[in-house]
């Protein structure tokens, strides 16, 4: 950079009759030679204008630019410690007020200050925002300050946070039930939502999009494929349908168990407790696969793209019959009816097994109907019969 | 599991500093220092938490020391202990002057090549291993004698250049562990009187201990890239005459740099052999001996000592005083020197105050005194054309010595004593300045690109004596003259330098100041002169008042009047180059004040000395119109 050096000098004012002289044509004194010590980064600017031949502001321009290039290589600034985008989060008045008793209601990312990055905070992260949060709240910053000095609760809530953050095992049971996520879980598009929009096409993607992404975190294998544009290949539909329908979730709710009560002798009871988290647990895993079942059903029904693969597909077909009309259309487009043909029956095949999967449902709801509504007369028949009786 | 929680985004990648360190080699002591986080350098400790490194490496027996642990076997192990050897690289036998006092093991012909300096040190050889056994499992037959199982002593004779191997391999060592990575390269220091067959001798020497070279810097250079870099001591600008004072243990080297915003050029050097931290300790010590010999009656002959009885005491008082005058340096108050068992078993312990001390090295203060009036006369300076001293080496951390020299410059003389920048590893620090002027310079070295030719080009730019390192310079300060009404200077106006004399071309300056434009309304103009000036000093006499309590001593001749003389900084002018004047069109007044405007002037000398200079005025609408002359070159 050129460095301008400022001087704290006030020049009088000129004199009234002052004209500017003449320069006396004069030139400037004759230069020395000397001998340049090698050092220093003013040398390697000043051989770096002769090597290349800068004038001063060539120079300073490729200077600032590397400076620019520097600064993004080391992003804004290498002596600022780098937080690795932990960033600094106010507290709410609700979050203040947490009781460290009633933990497993808090919501550990919002108390560290993470809420930003919730299941995509790293470990690093973590520690630097723990750290954070504890320089501002620690009781011993607190101490002589108004109010009551042995409020330390929002500390507790910090460090039992942090606790629970740091594990991977209980991390992964919080986030299964992320409480900000719950909230977003309830509000899942339907197919009406999805008709009734202006854009259809458009809401689609926007709609669902979001929902999948959202889901993803709980996959085992990553990536998981995004829902993806209109204009997506069959192939990356079908792949991605698949993927859904055959999804493989660490979801779990362990977080969400009834306390053992640890103090009572009793064992039964004990054991009640936990058989019932259990079954507990495995009620609420099943709805929960249940839940992004539907989610992808509706999100199979309402896909423009399912809509524009068949109907391009009954194009296709059409045009094929057309040209099987033609003189000589058949021979060139045989190898492609054939892969047509053989794909539609794949697809016919699978319609098929999902229309018997229903109709098998249905089949066997029909059948527990039948029993109950075979049960409910025999019943009625009985308490006929006794009434008969009496 | 398999990925629980899902990953951030790997962090933004932190800027890696490269791994190189600077390394100040004097001939008595060493030091190194590392790059920090922060950008600046810092100068680090080796295993034995020290940062001065003394220059020796001593046999004893199997062991071999290094560094301040072989200092002390110059007590009783001097024949094995090798000192001052930095000074011999590159030289030959015959060169070397012989008979000089020696302390540590002297300097032979080397057995083998022929007028090569060496040293012969005895060194007891591991015990060899056992003879190969045969398939029997017995020993193999053989003519030779059964070696004997326990080591043998035998004689080792090593080159400077081995032992100067030896050395640098555990500088390296110890930055190695420091860093806990592998050192990419190295800035060497070296004296500026070392010749090219010496440089080239170290060269050689460091890269046998696996050392890559980024370059051997002079060490007035490496002073000065500690001084120029980082923010910019108060009360002095970028253009300054720096005067570099290094007392080190041996020598005495002065320099005298003219730093032009950071470009750095040598007017004067000079070195003397004969002062330097030695020479302090050759006067403390003949001081306590006396005092011992005073307190015990026990006669001791030191500086020379003889008897081998002197000798060892002198050894051992030449390393308890380096304890001394580090606390000296540090302190106000009196410092100790004590030593067990000085001579016949009686114990030595003599305080010494900073008065007493610079008492007893006054004669050393004063010569390099006389040394520094003696290189600036020859440079065609005065004294009070020094803005800055700088000291270099342990022995210029003394106070007394800036006392003693302060009393030539002017009061405005910026020093690390009166910066304060001294004790507390400060940038002033003397004892690590060329260390870390090294490691910034390997810095600068180790981000160089080499990918074009005119990369490379630069790059070469850093060897001693390229093309690039010739350059021009300007021989006369060109300034603006304002002019100004009844005005009470000789120049009739206010003066401001723009470029002053020593900056080498091209050179650019760009100076930024408030202009008064009077009170009036109305069209208000800006016009300057430019001028050559020739700077000097004013020498006057000026007779000192008499104190009035004294009073004459009756009979006595009328006392000649003291005379005193006052030195001040004159500007003449010289030479009308042009002159510059333009309306001001955004000048601002504010409550009560009167008109002003801001200026900035940018001047810029070409490679032939021509002049450019442009002057805008900036206001709150940003830079205005550029009103330009240029004066042709000679």
């Amino acid at each position: 950079m050129a460095s301008v050096v400022q001087l704290p000098i006030v020049p009088p004012p000129l004199p009234a009759g002052w004209t500017p002289p003449q320069g006396s044509g004069k030139s400037t004194a004759p230069l020395v030679e000397r001998k340049l010590l090698p050092v220093g980064e003013a040398y390697l600017a000043h051989v770096r204008r002769a090597v290349h031949k800068l004038t001063f502001e060539e120079h300073d321009k490729h200077t600032e630019e590397e400076r620019k290039r520097l600064e993004a290589l080391n992003g804004a600034g290498a002596s600022v410690e780098d937080d690795l985008g932990v960033g600094d989060e106010e507290e709410t008045e609700d979050l203040l007020l947490l009781d460290a008793k009633e933990w497993k209601k808090q919501d550990h990312y919002a108390v560290l200050g993470l809420s930003h990055l919730r299941y995509r905070a790293t470990e690093e992260q973590i520690k630097i925002a723990h750290r954070k949060k504890v320089l501002k709240h620690h009781p011993d910053k607190k101490a002589g300050q108004v109010g009551d000095s042995n409020d330390d609760a929002f500390f507790k809530c910090i460090q039992k946070a942090f606790e629970v953050l740091t594990n991977p095992e209980r991390r992964r049971q919080f986030d299964s039930v992320d409480p900000y996520y719950d909230m977003l879980e309830g509000d899942v598009p339907t197919a009406s939502q999805v008709q009734k929009a202006k854009n259809p096409e458009k809401y689609f993607f926007e709609a669902f999009g979001p929902v999948f992404e959202r889901e993803a975190r709980f996959s085992k294998k990553q990536p998981v494929p995004g829902l993806g544009s209109y204009n997506d290949s069959k192939e990356n539909v079908e792949a991605f349908y698949d993927f859904w329908y055959n999804f493989d979730s660490w979801r779990s709710f362990e977080y969400l168990d009834k306390e053992v009560n640890e103090g009572s002798d009793n064992r039964d009871d004990k054991r009640y407790t936990e058989k019932k988290n259990k079954s507990e647990r495995a009620r609420r895993k099943k709805e929960d696969t249940a839940r992004l079942r539907g989610i992808v059903d509706t999100a199979l029904a309402s896909d423009p793209r399912i809509k524009r693969i068949k109907q391009e597909e009954k194009e296709a077909r059409e045009a094929k019959k057309k040209n099987k009309g033609g003189v000589n259309g058949a021979g060139a487009n045989s190898k492609q009816k054939e892969e047509e043909e053989k794909r539609k029956a794949e697809e016919d095949a699978k319609k098929k097994e999902e229309e018997e999967k229903i109709a098998r449902a249905e089949a066997k709801k029909a059948k527990a109907a039948a029993a109950n509504a075979a049960k409910k007369a025999r019943r009625q028949q009985r308490a006929a019969e006794t009434g008969e009786v009496a | 599991m398999a990925q629980p929680n899902g990953t951030a985004e790997a962090p933004i990648e932190v800027s890696s500093l490269p791994t190189v360190v600077g390394i100040n080699f004097g001939n008595s002591y060493a030091s190194i220092a590392v790059l920090t986080k922060e950008g600046s350098a810092d100068c680090i400790a080796n295993e034995d938490g020290e940062r001065q490194i003394a220059c020796a490496i001593s046999f004893h027996g199997e062991e071999l020391y290094i560094g301040n642990q072989a200092k002390h076997q110059l007590v009783k192990n001097s024949q094995n202990t090798i000192t001052g050897f930095r000074n011999l690289l590159g030289k030959k036998f015959s060169e070397i002057p012989a008979n000089t006092l020696s302390v540590s093991a002297p300097v032979i012909q080397h057995p083998e090549v022929a007028d090569e300096p060496a040293y012969k040190v005895k060194v007891l050889q591991a015990s060899p291993s056992p003879l190969p056994r045969t398939a029997t499992n017995t020993p193999a037959a053989s003519a030779a004698v059964t070696p004997r199982s326990e080591p043998v002593q035998v004689e080792r004779v090593l080159t400077v250049s081995e032992v100067t191997t030896i050395f640098l391999q555990s500088l390296i060592k110890s930055a190695e562990d420091f860093l806990g990575k592998k050192v990419q390269g190295a800035v060497i220091s070296v004296p500026s009187w070392f010749e090219p067959v010496q440089k080239d001798a170290l060269e050689k020497a460091a890269s046998d201990a696996g050392i890559t070279v980024l370059q051997l810097l002079e060490e007035a250079g490496a002073a000065a890239v500690t001084t120029t870099s980082g923010p910019q001591p108060e009360g002095l600008s970028a253009d300054r005459t720096q005067l570099l004072v290094d007392l080190g243990a041996s020598a005495l080297s002065l320099s005298l740099l003219s730093i032009r915003h950071g470009l750095v050029h040598s007017l004067a050097t000079l070195s003397d052999h004969s002062v330097g931290g030695d020479a302090l300790d050759d006067k403390l010590i003949k001081h306590f001996a006396k005092e011992f010999t005073k307190k015990t009656k026990v006669p001791l002959t030191v500086c020379p000592a003889t008897d081998t009885q002197d000798k060892r005491a002198e050894a051992k008082l030449r390393l308890a005083l380096e304890h001394t005058k580090r606390t000296i340096s540090a302190s106000p108050g009196a410092a100790t020197c004590s030593v067990e068992s000085l001579k016949d078993g009686i114990d030595f312990t003599g305080t010494i105050t900073r008065l007493r001390f610079d008492m007893e090295v006054r004669a050393i203060y004063d010569r390099v005194y006389e040394k520094v009036k003696e290189l600036v006369s020859a440079a065609g300076l005065d004294l009070y054309d020094v803005d800055e001293i700088v000291y270099v080496g342990g022995s210029a951390s003394l106070p007394g010595l800036d006392e003693t020299l302060s009393q030539g410059f002017p009061e405005t003389i910026v020093t690390p004593f009166t910066q304060g920048t001294v004790v507390g590893g400060g940038i002033g620090d003397p004892t690590t300045i060329l260390s870390r002027g090294c490691a910034l310079q390997a810095r600068i070295l180790a981000q160089l690109a080499e990918g074009t030719e005119e990369e490379r080009e630069v790059k070469a730019s850093f060897t001693h004596g390229h093309q690039y390192t010739q350059a021009k310079v300007t021989s006369k300060t060109v300034g603006f003259l304002f002019p100004e009404e009844n005005a009470e200077s000789a120049l009739g106006g206010q003066w401001i330098p723009a470029v002053i004399k020593e900056t080498p071309v091209p050179a650019r300056r760009i100076i930024a100041f408030d202009v008064d434009l009077g009170e009036g309304e109305g069209e208000k103009r800006v016009g300057f002169e430019v001028w050559e000036a020739h700077e000097g000093v004013k020498i006057e006499k000026v007779k000192l008042p008499k104190l009035e309590d004294e009073e004459p001593v009756e009979g006595e001749e009328e006392e000649e009047e003291e005379e005193e003389e006052v030195k001040e900084k004159t500007v003449e002018k010289e030479n009308l180059l042009a002159s510059l004047s333009f309306v001001a069109k955004q000048a601002t007044k504010k409550k009560g004040a009167r008109w002003t405007t801001r200026l900035e002037v940018t001047t810029i000398v070409d490679e032939n000395g021509a002049l450019e200079i442009s002057a805008a005025e900036i206001g709150a609408s940003g830079k205005g119109e550029k009103t330009t002359v240029t004066v042709a070159a000679a």
